[in-house]
C-alpha cells in the first residue's frame, strides 16, 4: 500500500526569462515501510520532488496522493496537519529551533498535535534514548555537534510517529563517521516500519536503501 | 470669616515693613487682620503676626496698619499662571476703610469686582441671573463656563490631538519593531510551518507576543510619566512661582493608555507577521 504517490507531476517555476521546469512528468511511489533513496546531480529536481511528496509544495500538473488523498484538494490547514502527524522532515541544515533545548525541540510537534504533557515527556525521553542522546536533553542546539543536532532532528521528525520520513541530504554537513551514525539511525527507523524517502549525494547512505532511483534534468532515469 | 472675606487684587499695593514701630504702638486696639499670598509675603519679607502698613497708594499715603493673620497659597489659576500673585485678603469693612478718601467720596467704590463663592456651584447660573436682575448695571457672570465657552476645552482638544499624533507615531514604531522581529524569525517561522505547526498556532503566539509588548510598553510609559510628573511640575511651578499642577497622570489616563495599547499591539503583531504566515513555506527560507 503506498504511503505517498506522485503521478506524472511537473513543477514549473516562473522566471522573468520564462518558466523553468524543475520536474517533468515524474511518477514515484513509496510504499509503507519502504526505504527509497533518490540520487542525481545538483539541480536535477530531487529536492523539488521531496517538497511535493512532503506536502510542502504543489505540482504545476499531475497528482500527489498521500495515503490515497489528493493533496491538491486539501486546504493549507489539512496539509499542515499531514506534515505534523504523518510526515517527518530531516534536512541538511538540521533546522532545529535555536532557542529551544533538544527536549523542547522534540516536544514541540507533539504539543502542536495535542499530546498530554506526561505523554510528551515519555515520548521525548524514549526518542532521545532511541537516537543515543538521553544525556543531551537539556542542551541547546548550539551546544551540540552536527551529528547530535541531526539526530535530534530525526527524533523530532519521529515525534508523532509518522508514516513517512523524508530527508534532504541528511549527511550533507557531516563527516563520514558521523554520517554513518545518522545512517544507522535511519536503518533502525526503517526496521521499525517507517517508510523513508531520502535525497542524497552520499553513495554509502543511498546503498542502505531498499530501492534507489536516479534523477537527471527533472526526470527519473532509473 | 476670612473664608467669606472679600478678595481684592490690590494694584500698586504698598506694604510697609512697619512691624517694629507698630509693635511699639500704645494703641490697645488690635489692627485688622489680613491674609497675604505666599508670593506677596515672600516679596515683602513678612511673616504671620507682623504688623505692617497697607496702602492703596504706591508711595504709602493713606496707609493702614494691619496684622498679618495668615499666609495662604493662592488657588492656582491656569488662566493667570504667568501672573505674579501679589494678593491680600481682607474683610470688606477693612477694605472700605483702606480705600476711603475724604477728598473723593467715590473712592469707597474702588472695589471693582467681588467673587462670591456659593455653597452649591451648580447654583451659579440662576444666582447670576437673579443678581443681575436685582442690581442693574452690575455685570454678574458665573466663573464656571460651559464646555463651548471654556478656553481649556480648546486646550483639552489640543491635547487630544497631540495624543492622537503620539499614538499614531507609537503605532508606527511598534509596527516597525514587530516587522523587524518577524523578519529576524523568518527561518524559525519557516521551520515551524514546515514541520506542521499551524498558522493558527503561530498567529496566536504572534498575537500574544504583540499584546505583551504593547501592554509592557504602555505600563512602562505610565511608570515613566508618573516618575517624571513631579519633575515636570517642580520645574514649572518653580519657573512660574505657582502651585498649579501642570501634569497629572490620573488612573483614567493610565487605563486608557493601556486600553489603546492592547488592540494596537495585537494589530501590529498580526500585521507584521501576516506576510510570513501567508507566504509559501519554501520562499521563507533564506538561501
Amino acid at each position: 500500500m503506498p504511503v505517498v504517490e506522485a503521478r506524472r507531476v511537473t513543477r514549473l517555476f516562473p522566471m522573468a526569462a520564462g518558466p523553468i521546469a524543475a520536474l517533468r512528468d515524474v511518477s514515484l511511489r513509496v510504499d509503507a515501510g519502504e526505504y527509497v533513496a533518490i540520487s542525481g546531480p545538483s539541480g536535477c529536481g530531487k529536492s523539488t520532488l521531496l517538497h511535493l511528496v512532503g506536502c510542502v509544495d504543489q505540482p504545476t500538473s499531475g497528482e500527489i496522493l498521500f495515503e490515497d488523498r489528493d493533496v491538491a484538494v486539501l486546504s493549507e490547514a489539512e496539509r499542515s496537519r499531514i506534515r505534523l502527524m504523518r510526515i517527518g522532515f530531516v534536512f541538511q541544515r538540521f533546522f532545529l529551533l535555536p532557542m529551544l533545548t533538544a527536549r523542547e525541540n522534540i516536544e514541540l510537534p507533539q504539543a502542536e498535535a495535542g499530546a498530554a504533557a506526561a505523554d510528551r515527556r515519555a515520548r521525548t525521553r524514549e526518542l532521545l534514548e532511541y537516537v543515543g542522546l538521553a544525556d543531551r536533553a537539556d542542551h541547546l542546539p548550539s551546544q551540540l555537534s552536527g551529528g547530535e543536532m541531526q539526530r535530534v532532528a530525526i527524533a523530532r521528525a519521529l515525534a508523532n510517529r509518522p508514516a513517512l520520513l523524508v530527508a534532504d541530504e541528511p549527511t550533507g554537513e557531516l563527516d563520514e563517521q558521523t554520517g554513518e551514525q545518522v545512517a544507522d539511525v535511519f536503518d533502525r527507523v526503517h526496521a521499525d516500519g517507517t517508510a523513508i524517502l531520502v535525497v542524497t549525494h552520499n553513495p554509502a547512505l543511498a546503498a542502505r536503501a531498499s530501492r534507489r532511483v536516479t534523477m537527471k534534468s527533472g526526470s527519473l532515469v532509473s | 470669616m476670612i473664608g467669606r472675606a472679600l478678595r481684592a487684587t490690590l494694584i500698586a499695593l504698598f506694604l510697609g515693613a512697619a512691624a517694629a514701630s507698630a509693635a511699639d504702638s500704645p494703641s490697645s486696639a488690635q489692627p485688622p487682620g489680613v491674609l497675604l499670598s505666599r508670593q506677596l509675603a515672600a516679596r515683602a519679607r513678612v511673616s504671620v503676626g507682623d504688623v505692617v502698613t497697607l496702602a492703596v497708594d504706591a508711595n504709602g499715603a493713606r496707609g493702614m496698619m494691619v496684622r498679618v493673620a495668615g499666609i495662604y497659597e493662592p488657588t492656582p489659576d491656569p488662566m493667570r499662571f504667568t501672573a505674579q500673585r501679589l494678593e491680600a485678603h481682607m474683610h470688606l469693612p477693612d477694605l472700605a476703610a483702606l480705600v476711603a478718601d475724604s477728598a473723593d467720596p467715590a473712592a469707597r467704590e474702588l472695589a471693582s469686582a467681588i467673587n462670591v463663592k456659593l455653597v452649591d456651584a451648580h447654583d451659579a447660573g440662576p444666582f447670576a441671573s437673579e443678581l443681575a436682575a436685582r442690581a442693574p448695571g452690575v455685570i454678574v457672570r458665573p466663573t464656571s463656563r460651559t464646555r463651548d465657552d471654556d478656553p481649556f476645552a480648546v486646550l483639552d482638544r489640543f491635547h487630544v490631538a497631540i495624543s492622537a499624533v503620539t499614538v499614531v507615531g507609537a503605532t508606527a514604531f511598534l509596527l516597525a519593531l514587530m516587522v523587524i522581529r518577524a523578519e529576524e524569525r523568518r527561518d524559525t517561522i519557516a521551520i515551524l510551518r514546515l514541520i506542521g505547526i499551524s498558522r493558527r498556532s503561530l498567529l496566536t503566539a504572534v498575537a500574544i507576543e504583540g499584546l505583551l509588548i504593547a501592554v509592557m510598553g504602555a505600563i512602562f510609559g505610565v511608570i515613566v510619566a508618573v516618575a517624571t510628573e513631579s519633575l515636570v511640575n517642580g520645574v514649572f511651578q518653580a519657573r512660574y512661582d505657582t502651585a498649579l499642577v501642570f501634569v497629572r497622570v490620573t488612573r483614567s489616563i493610565a487605563v486608557r493608555s493601556i486600553a489603546i495599547a492592547l488592540p494596537l499591539g495585537l494589530a501590529a503583531g498580526i500585521g507584521a507577521s501576516w506576510p510570513l504566515l501567508r507566504g509559501q513555506i519554501l520562499s521563507l527560507f533564506r538561501r
